[in-house]
């Protein structure tokens, strides 16, 4: 109900935009300095250690700091955070980092232990946290975390309050890309000692009156399913560089109402355009779309513990029946590449699929078809209803009901769509309680790593795991050159495919609406967007700025 | 009934119901309107049967979109399926919710409020704050918690009647489906209807015949059966057209945010939300299904409204 007002309401709003003095919103905003931007959905948590989705990721983001913070412009470079310096040794496997004198929001200075109590409170078996495993690059890590071993074990040292000294589990070059992900973010001892203490998984620590960050804003307030506004932390170290007067992050799932807000001045940026208003988009405000190449993998997640999709064979059946160009065509409508391996290409690494995608649609069929009859299925008789889950993301849907249909088609089997709100889909996959989830992975970093460690065994929620696997990954972890690394992973990605835990279905890109006035915002493959460095043109001003593209904006 | 009051009247053709169905058919909107939803219905339940509807849930990514034609009359929808065929099994769906948990809501408030009504004194008051408790809860919320609840078993039940009884699922599932949602709106929405037959029971009651009725060894049941309900009849009727729209609605915002009928399957709430989504881009998805619902909402508004006037006695002067 709540929602279907809302939606009136923004209804109502496109037909007036034009209210009060005749600017619309996000150009009062603007005018104000503040930056209006579309978050997705409404952040579960902004504790780092129990965060996991993106939105949550890209307001803390902005709330806390870590060693070492990304830039504007590409994704490739690392400016030093609270790291001043840092320095490794030959191996780069024990890092030491020096921290500059920098304060949290309420004055006390930020110290080394600040980062070893974040560390330890995230890996610390009690509180179970869910993210733990991107702290496994420490050596101890997991032992730790597993409660195998003592915390004195985990490779935290800090000689003193502004030196921190990392040892890893092998030789990790590219750790400081790594600490850009809000894991390795320090919290504040002090705060969260008061609010409970280390432990306390309903810590208050977070809530706006009781915050305390180092990062380039603090919350300032906070409506339930409206927006979550930050406005400048004035003893950010670098708050003379902060180049707006604040963000305003508006939860709206729903891509087309977000579009639609875009269009009715209600935003600045925008979280994404769904595929069926590209083109309308595109050619109502070519200057303000934006269509980014995006570190992002869509795939179907499927339970290998129960039913027929324990049989390998199934599983590869339903991979093959899956007519990716016709997705990525008629659903996606171009806005990504079909997919027959699962880590998108990038940053050295690529993957031949093995012939999958120079064969046509009607050959995959075929062997689809004789597999699932050298499963039992023939023709998919007697092939049980298998549940597919999606989250309630419109695009989301629409993909499942043309799988769904294809499914039908090419192999005579039924599947049943259930479309759940965000968390329910969350705790259900990782529950195990589904048979095929629909998923996607954007990278934390910009190495393969980060997709193919993904399925080590474990929590990969699909009930899948090989020793094999995991031994090429920690083969990969340990190995110091960059091409045997590669290899490892390579080898790793291939012994996945060939068993199909997944279903790999495109490499998706990133399309959403920029405001002619925001300054600062560059296409960025991982999308960690340092939003402390957007800035909003003076109104009158942006029809006389330079085009996006010559700035080397995102446009194509 | 007719029967009933025709044996009780003294001058064939002139009883309340004979007086009730001229004055309706001098109301040319109701009539109108009755005539266009047995239209509805046909058109929903019947032409679907026939092969030049296309299958609702056949996609053809070739063809996406597309404007009107002969072969899809209202176009394809965002999948390449056929709108026409979307709207009428939508409306398949739509039009059942309304009358199967209509009548689910009548039975039961009707029996609620006969029995409290009749009864009286504690038994009356007991009931009827259980009424107020359950009024106090949102239906919506109490809706959803129910459907959810009762979704499992009724799974069950479809699995079941595929394997078991060799039904075709495409016809079994989306309407065991909706089960749980014809119960769960039928067992919370009889409130209004409980109460105001509890009151016509009460004024009832108290009329003459009813005393003579019972001064003459008549036991509870058969007053309530022969004397009271029938009386009740009239009001029950206009209270039912006028509820069913809004049932169709609660249906439409479950389906709306994700609770009503499943995918692929749609219902005019689900044809109207994707519709709403799109309407920049292409706006007869939006159209064709809101034309349905409203002009449908509307003939059963306008009915309402005729058997009103058609039943209440006070208005048989003109």
């Amino acid at each position: 109900m709540l929602r279907c007002s809302r939606l009136l309401g923004l209804v109502l709003a496109c037909l007036i935009p034009a209210c009060g003095d005749g600017r619309s919103s996000a150009e009062r905003a603007a005018d104000e300095g503040v930056l209006v931007i579309g978050n997705n959905q409404e952040p579960q948590n902004l504790d780092p250690h129990k965060a996991t989705a993106v939105a949550d990721g890209k307001i803390i983001s902005a709330l806390l700091e870590g060693l070492v913070r990304p830039d504007a412009r590409d994704d490739t470079v690392v400016h030093p955070g609270m790291a001043e310096r840092w320095e490794h040794n030959a191996d780069a496997d024990e890092w030491t980092f020096h921290l500059r004198e920098a304060q949290w929001s309420d004055g006390r200075p930020v110290r080394a232990q600040d980062f070893a109590y974040a560390y330890r409170r995230l890996l610390h078996p009690a509180f179970g946290g869910k993210y733990a495993e991107m702290l496994y690059p420490l050596r101890g890590a997991e032992a730790y975390n597993k409660g195998q071993a003592p915390w004195e074990a985990v490779g935290v040292r800090t000689p003193d309050d502004r030196t921190l000294v990392l040892t890893l589990s092998g030789p990790m070059p590219q750790l400081p890309y790594l600490l850009m992900h809000f894991t390795w973010f320090p919290v504040p001892e002090h705060a969260v000692e008061a609010h409970g203490g280390m432990l306390d998984r309903r810590s208050a620590w977070t809530r706006p009156e009781n915050w305390v960050g180092n990062g380039a804003y603090v919350p300032e307030e906070r409506v339930f399913n409206d927006y979550l506004s930050v406005r400048p932390n004035p003893n950010y170290w670098r708050a003379g560089e902060v180049k707006n007067r604040g963000i305003r992050f508006l939860p709206v799932v729903n891509g087309y109402t977000e579009t639609r807000m875009y269009f009715g001045g209600k935003l600045h940026i925008t979280n994404n355009v769904p595929p069926e208003m590209l083109e309308m988009a595109a050619s109502r405000e070519p200057g303000s779309f934006c269509r980014d190449d995006y570190y992002c993998t869509i795939f179907y997640r499927l339970n290998t513990t129960r039913g027929p999709l324990a049989d390998q064979r199934v599983r590869r059946a339903l991979s093959l029946a899956v007519d990716r160009e016709m997705l990525v065509q008629r659903v996606v409508r171009g806005a990504g590449k079909s997919a027959f391996t699962f880590t998108p290409p990038g940053a050295g690494y690529a993957l031949d699929d093995g012939g999958e995608s120079a064969r046509s649609q009607g050959e995959r069929e075929t062997e689809a078809r004789r597999l699932l009859a050298e499963a039992g299925y023939p023709d998919g008789r007697g092939f049980p209803t298998l549940e597919l889950m999606t989250s309630s993301r419109d695009v989301q849907r629409l993909m499942a009901e043309t799988i769904q249909a294809m499914w039908m088609k090419a192999l005579g089997i039924h599947v049943e769509i259930r479309s759940c709100e965000w968390s329910a889909y969350k705790a259900a996959q990782q529950n195990m309680d589904y048979d095929i989830s629909s998923s996607s992975w954007s990278g934390d970093y910009l190495d393969p790593a980060t997709f193919v460690e993904l399925w080590c065994s474990g929590n990969n929620c699909t009930g899948w795991g090989r020793a094999a696997y995991d031994a090429e990954v920690d083969a990969a972890r340990a190995s110091a050159e960059p091409e045997q690394r590669l290899e490892h992973l390579r080898r790793a990605e291939r012994m996945m495919l060939r068993e199909q835990p997944v279903i790999p279905l495109y490499w998706s890109e990133r399309t959403y609406m920029k405001s002619p006035r925001v300054r600062g915002w560059y296409p960025l493959m991982l999308d960690n967007h340092p939003l402390d460095a957007v800035e909003l043109l003076p109104s009158g001003a942006a029809a006389d700025a330079a085009p996006h593209s010559r700035e080397g904006g995102s446009e194509r | 009934m007719m029967t009933m009051h025709s044996k009780t009247s003294f001058h064939a053709g002139h009883s309340l119901w004979a007086d009730a169905r001229e004055r309706l058919m001098r109301n040319r909107a109701a009539v109108a309107s009755l005539v266009f939803l047995l239209l509805m219905g046909l058109a929903c339940f019947v032409l679907p049967l026939f092969p030049c509807i296309a299958n609702p849930n056949a996609t053809d990514l070739g063809n996406i979109a597309a404007d009107c034609s002969w072969e899809h009359p209202f176009g394809t929808d965002q999948l390449g399926r056929d709108l026409l065929a979307r709207v009428l099994y939508g409306g398949r769906i739509s039009l059942l919710v309304g009358l199967v948990a209509t009548g689910v809501a009548l039975v039961i408030g009707l029996i609620y409020g006969l029995i409290s009504g009749y009864a009286g004194g504690r038994v009356d008051a007991l009931m009827m704050r259980a009424v107020d408790v359950l009024f106090a809860l949102p239906f919506i919320v109490l809706v959803i918690v129910f459907s959810l609840s009762i979704e499992e078993p009724s799974r069950q039940l479809t699995q079941w009647m595929v394997e078991s009884l060799h039904l075709p699922r495409e016809t079994v599932a989306p309407i065991l489906g909706l089960v749980p949602l014809f119960i769960a709106i039928g067992a919370l929405g009889w409130l209004t209807l409980a109460r105001i037959v509890r009151t016509q029971t009460m004024e009832i009651k108290s009329q003459e015949y009813v005393l003579a009725a019972r001064s003459l060894g008549l036991g509870h049941l058969s007053i309530l059966l022969r004397h009271i309900a029938p009386n009740l009849l009239g009001t029950v009727v206009v209270y039912t057209t006028l509820a069913v729209p809004g049932i169709i609605l609660t249906e439409s915002t479950l389906s709306f945010i994700g609770l009503g009928v499943k995918a692929p399957n749609s219902s005019w709430g689900t044809l109207i939300k994707e519709g709403a989504d799109r309407m920049e881009v292409t706006p007869e998805l939006l159209i064709f299904p809101s034309l349905f619902f409203c002009l449908t909402l509307l003939a059963l508004n306008f009915l309402g409204d005729g058997l009103r006037d058609a039943l209440d006695p006070r208005s048989a002067k003109d």
